[in-house]
């Protein structure tokens, strides 16, 4: 039997992650099921938009099917819908309940202050994690079912960067959350975040003598190393499941470390 | 060492809390009995609920330490939580549940509890189980967080403001479960800004007030202090000095024909002085511990700042 509080929070977000499920999974299908008729849009968006605006906004080109992919699931609303809906549940583990005071009878479960933190990540990353691999799961079997023709493995390895990149944001998310306590904190912060890191990664491509600053932007391990045409990079993804990792130890600590509901 | 006797159930050595410049409570010493009911008293603000999260560990002692039924309250937080019923004084409940739903996850956590447990403290305070806590009222929700406290029969409850939002059967039936807890064993500390109303199950009060312990007392030796505020309103003007001059009265102010004192012991004298003119309305309060109470120990102790602190 899973512990008492992981089942309480799974309850308690149950509605948010049926919605962020439903979302994510329509908006996969309706963008690749009917890659065929979007062809012709597509090529009409692709001579509208100036090459350096295609560029900003990581779409290489959108006639090939993994361009249209990259263009359509990986280039910029997939990340933001699953980024958001980790971002939101992910500020419910300490910081809601902190802020409005539910806090305190959570608290009285008899844990230590790291299992409850760990109990509470575990169980919303879980399901943000089973949220960001919906776009996988649907893709699999849509890609071969629409005619697109890509390497599964290759799809396989951009789905698995969009849950790794989602990994790397909770754990900030986690640590802004567990060291202030603030809601609005955790949505400010990795918010900004993202939109920086995002255009760093955008603008690192773009201009010359600005290349490294691509290599602070988790987007850049996420879907810089164009996984749709060149498969796996253990080494990129690696990159931020350990930044997940390390922000979320290091939440752990600091929400050990501090009062609580001041 | 202090901290394993068993028959001292909280032990506060020197606690004190600041808030960056904020003094929340400070140098409080005190000792809680294994099995007594102890109440802590204090107007608003006075520190008592910040005493109570130091010793449940959300919050972190700025200087001095506590122990909690001989163990340390942080290191020890996971064992310890799993002895203590803890009613937060401002009370929010996780999720949109049903109130039994919510009241299992807490018997789960715990361990598991009898649900017999359960409906009986519901049955008891006459709590409807099967509606969502977020529709209820407040003294609905005060009584879910009762059952809650009170489920897996703790070693130690620890209750800030328990009557709030209770209606005067409910905080009857309250006190009775209290004395209950009591007869099983358990300890209580509960936390209250009402003397009447710990004065009626607690053994010993615990006072404080601006983050101070003022004073540690057995409950009938607070029972002498029966002072009222009265108001009386006559049908034509009254001479104050009629009135002051009267055994046990004090603090007379008089507005044309509205006189307000207050009587310390017995009212016959002032009623057998206010009989001599036309009377048209009385209003008798015990007073709450801001007013008058806690003023008495300050003054008794000599304390400079007496008077009320920023009421």
């Amino acid at each position: 039997m899973l512990p008492a509080l992981v089942r309480k929070t799974w309850r308690d977000d149950r509605r948010a992650l049926i919605g962020w499920a439903v979302g994510v999974a329509l908006f996969t299908v309706i963008y690749t099921s009917f890659y065929s008729q979007f062809q012709g849009a597509a090529e009409l968006k692709q001579e509208a938009l100036p090459k350096g605006m295609l560029d900003f906004l990581g779409i290489a080109d959108m006639l090939s099917p993994a361009g249209y992919l990259q263009a359509t699931i990986f280039s910029l609303v997939g990340p933001l819908l699953v980024l958001m809906c980790a971002v939101t549940l992910t500020a419910r583990t300490i910081a809601r309940p902190e802020e409005d005071g539910a806090m305190e009878l959570l608290l009285t479960n008899p844990l230590s202050r790291t299992a409850f933190a760990g109990q509470r990540l575990v169980a919303t990353g879980s399901a943000v994690t089973a949220v960001a691999a919906i776009p996988w799961i649907l893709l699999m079997v849509i890609v071969p079912g629409a005619g697109m023709d890509i390497p599964l493995s290759n799809v396989a390895a951009a789905c698995a960067g969009l849950v790794a990149l989602v990994w790397c944001f909770t754990g900030i998310a986690f640590l802004t959350g567990a060291a202030t306590g603030k809601r609005g904190t955790v949505l400010a912060v990795t918010g900004v975040l993202a939109v920086a890191t995002y255009m760093a990664n955008a603008i690192g491509g773009m201009l010359d003598g600005w290349h490294w600053l691509r290599w602070l932007s988790p987007f850049h391990y996420f879907i810089g190393t164009d996984p749709l045409h060149t498969g796996w990079h253990p080494a990129e993804l690696l990159t931020l499941v350990l930044v997940g990792t390390a922000t979320t130890v290091a939440g752990a600590i600091m929400f050990e470390r501090r009062d609580v509901g001041v | 060492m202090w901290g394993m006797t068993s028959d001292i159930a909280v032990h506060a050595e020197d606690l004190t809390k600041f808030y960056g410049q904020r003094r929340g409570i400070e140098g409080l010493t005190l000792d809680v009995r294994t099995g007594e009911v102890m109440g802590f008293l204090g107007p608003n603000g006075a520190g008592k609920t910040t005493t109570i999260r130091l010793l449940l560990d959300f919050l972190r002692p700025t200087r001095g330490r506590a122990t909690v039924l001989g163990l340390d309250p942080r290191r020890d937080k996971a064992i310890l939580h799993r002895q203590i019923g803890y009613l937060p004084g401002e009370l929010a409940f996780p999720g949109r549940e049903k109130a039994a739903d919510l009241l299992r996850f807490f018997g789960d956590a715990r361990g598991g509890v009898a649900w017999s447990q359960v409906t009986d403290l519901a049955e008891r305070l006459d709590l409807d189980l099967s509606r969502p806590v977020r529709t209820m009222s407040k003294g609905n929700k005060q009584k879910v967080g009762l059952v809650q406290a009170f489920m897996h029969q703790p070693a130690l409850l620890i209750l800030d403001e328990p009557t709030s939002g209770l209606d005067p059967l409910m905080q009857q039936e309250f006190l009775a479960m209290v004395r209950d807890a009591r007869d099983a064993g358990q300890t209580v500390f509960m936390s209250s800004h009402v003397l009447a109303e710990v004065q009626q199950v607690a053994d010993r009060v615990a006072i404080v007030r601006d983050g101070r312990l003022a004073a540690v007392e057995r409950v009938e030796s607070l029972g002498r202090r029966a002072v009222r505020s009265i108001e009386i309103h006559f049908d034509d003007p009254v001479d104050p000095v009629e009135f002051s001059v009267l055994p046990g009265v004090s603090d007379v102010v008089v507005s044309g024909p509205v006189l307000k004192c207050t009587v310390d012991g017995r009212l016959d004298p002032l009623i057998k002085a206010a009989a001599r003119h036309e009377v048209v309305d009385m209003l008798s309060t015990e007073p709450d511990l801001e007013e008058t109470f806690l003023s008495f120990y300050y003054h008794s102790e000599g304390a400079g700042d007496a008077s009320r602190a920023g009421a």
